[in-house]
């Protein structure tokens, strides 16, 4: 936790010192002393004040143990659950959001090793066409129809 | 407090049927997000503002106020059942709950915990509906001095939810105000840090930031973590306990109730505190204190009625202040923003059509969760055991549905998605999500009060010492502050002791 400690204390005295010296441009605008400048200014003050704070902590050796630690294999499984979900977002826009989904949820249901095969698809549509149901006829929020002119 | 607006708010909450329906749905839909380990109150209500959009905002609210109630009782069962607290207020139970059901009695365990809920959610919904109005009263004397010193009185409770470390708490709540700042300045006009997106304008939209925050972190973690953790089944029996056991922790209950009740109207408490407390108080005056951890039922009565009680509680002050008691109440508070209510005393002025029903709506939830408690217990349980192949896409979906809903953005999306990313992290690093949350609510609180403050006393920062009502507030806060942050390290001190001791002897 040391070296994350220090990364993270430099970081955010890097970015207090960024928005101190962006906001500092809101102050022309404004006819007030206490214009759009005021509050983010003292932010950053304190935001910097906590980074330095970090960082002399950590190189005291006042760290926190950490109790839990990312899982190598778990976390790529996460970045390619988050590319599936891009590719769905720009899949929903094509074919629409019930068959859309239905095919995200079934993907993503077989990457993380959902065994039998009607298990997985008769939930996947089950639960795209009830949320489908309730947007689109209970309340009336339109979803993405994509190509298809009967907004499925 | 006006009987007349109560007796007619009644009439209008119980004679529409479709008002029954969405409680019974709200209750529900909390119990099984509650019940399920991993998804918390606060996670299924984020999950499920997008749901209340097209309602009228007291049927939306209604909904939500199940989803709390429900959302807390529902953590009980898990923690009765498989020793996994669905939510952290139900940490407490299972010190009697999973030893009653390891001696063949969870049935029975989770039957007391639903009376138990009901009687401390009925206490905590009536001390609600009578102490509102007054408090609200006070609240309608107040000026930007007063707003700003609630504020920082709101912001104090940082120290409660900050996690293991406070320093990394304050960084979380910095990150949320300087998130608040970003969009069109509320008293200038001028746009701040849009760096020219039109999605910007307006400022990072809550609901997104929430379901980032609460919902696509937990998802995250949960495909991390899938093949690791342990699959545990449950089994329910018979549910109802009997007459005789109920009124041998009656006393019990009562008094936890009430506890609850005035540790949740505390900012900064929260039901999870609330039960902890009950149960030791009720161990403490117990005539049989050793019996307590070796599943009785006394024992899960307590903090059930302590953290039910707690849910009237925390809407106290979110209702008439506009200060979150909670991180749950934080959350209802944005959900009564985004139906065109703003919580605090001018609610309790300008719109009596929505709070006398809020009230009347929030003591019959409780015989709602009565009822779907005692009969759908088994149900629920049998929930557990769904498959988590399953049930994190479909949770997974329901964030990306719940962050595109609110504006039909796929900017939404993609900002939730990077601020789910951001939270994962967070975690890993002691950073607690709660204060981002607590910071976007009562940041364009803090910020637009300090500097009309600011104005009014053309730049004398002594405005806030000098008004007798900001200067107690700022008093208590501080006294707040310094005390829970004693009681936290020493809580921690323990914690460490006992590490320590267990390693010595292994």
């Amino acid at each position: 936790m040391k070296r994350a400690d220090i990364g993270v204390g430099i970081g955010l005295i890097i970015l207090a010192t960024w928005v101190f010296w962006y906001s500092s441009a809101y102050r022309e605008k404004e006819i007030y002393v206490y214009g759009p400048n005021f509050f983010p200014q003292i932010l950053s003050i304190l935001m910097g004040v906590c980074g330095l704070i970090l960082i002399v902590r950590a190189v005291k050796g006042k760290v926190l143990p950490k109790t839990d630690r990312i899982d190598i294999q778990g976390f790529f499984r996460m970045v390619i659950a988050i590319g599936i979900c891009i590719g769905y977002l720009y899949l929903m826009q094509v074919i629409g959001f019930a068959m859309g989904t239905s095919v995200f949820l079934f993907v993503l249901m077989t990457f993380l090793g959902q065994q039998g095969l009607i298990k997985r698809v008769m939930s996947s549509i089950a639960a795209s066409l009830i949320v489908w149901a309730i947007f689109r006829y209970f309340l009336v929020i339109p979803l993405p129809t994509g190509l298809f002119d009967f907004t499925f | 407090m006006d009987f007349g607006l109560l007796s007619h708010a009644f009439g209008t909450v119980m004679l529409n049927p479709l008002n029954f329906f969405f409680v019974f749905i709200g209750i529900t839909a909390g119990i099984i997000v509650g019940a399920l380990p991993g998804l918390t109150a606060t996670m299924g209500c984020a999950l499920l503002i997008p749901f209340t959009f097209g309602l009228a905002p007291v049927q939306g609210l209604l909904m939500l106020m199940g989803i709390f109630c429900g959302g807390i009782y529902g953590g009980s069962i898990s923690g009765i059942l498989i020793r996994t607290p669905g939510t952290p207020s139900a940490a407490a139970t299972l010190l009697d709950g999973y030893p009653l059901s390891q001696k063949g009695m969870g049935g029975k365990a989770i039957g007391m915990s639903t009376v138990a809920s009901f009687c401390g959610g009925i206490t905590g919904a009536i001390i609600m509906t009578f102490l509102s109005p007054q408090i609200a009263k006070i609240g309608l004397r107040f000026g930007p001095p007063e707003f700003f010193a609630l504020a920082i009185f709101g912001l104090g409770m940082i120290i409660t939810i900050s996690g293991r470390s406070l320093l990394k708490g304050i960084i979380s709540a910095l990150f949320g105000l300087l998130i608040t700042t970003i969009g069109f300045d509320p008293l200038s006009g001028v746009p701040r840090f849009t760096f020219g997106s039109q999605d910007l304008l307006g400022g990072v939209t809550f609901i997104p930031a929430l379901i980032g925050l609460f919902g696509y972190a937990q998802v995250f973690r949960n495909i991390e973590k899938i093949l690791i953790l342990p699959v545990v089944k449950s089994k329910v029996e018979n549910i109802l306990p009997r007459l005789k056991e109920i009124r041998a922790s009656l006393k019990t209950i009562i008094k936890s109730a009430l506890m609850g009740t005035f540790i949740g109207s505390i900012p900064g408490t929260g039901c999870d505190i609330a039960a902890f407390v009950a149960y030791g108080e009720a161990k403490r005056s117990s005539k049989h204190p050793e019996r307590f951890g070796t599943g009785i039922l006394e024992g899960v009565a307590a903090p059930e009625a302590g953290n039910n009680g707690a849910t009237g509680g925390a809407m106290i002050p979110m209702l008439t202040l506009g200060v979150p008691g909670d991180a749950v109440t934080a959350v209802l508070l944005g959900a009564l923003t985004i139906h065109g209510l703003q919580p605090g005393p001018l609610l309790f002025r300008d719109h009596l059509d929505v709070i006398y029903p809020i009230f009347a709506g929030m003591i019959m939830a409780q015989f709602i969760l009565l009822a779907v408690g005692l009969s759908g217990a088994r149900i629920f349980a049998r929930m557990i055991n769904v498959d988590r192949k399953i049930l994190t896409p479909i949770i997974f979906f329901l964030c990306v549905v719940g962050s595109y809903a609110m504006r039909f953005s796929f900017f939404d999306v993609g900002l939730s998605l990077i601020i789910g990313v951001i939270a994962y992290f967070m975690e890993y690093y002691g950073y607690s999500a709660s204060p981002i949350l607590l910071a976007l609510i009562l940041g364009p609180m803090a910020e637009q009060n300090l500097r009309r403050s600011l104005i009014i006393s053309h730049g004398d920062p002594l405005i806030f010492l000098t008004r007798p009502i900001c200067a107690a507030f700022l008093i208590i806060a501080i006294f707040v502050m310094i005390t829970s942050y004693y009681r936290i390290k020493k809580a921690m001190d323990r914690e460490a002791q006992a590490i320590a001791e267990k390693e010595e002897i292994d």
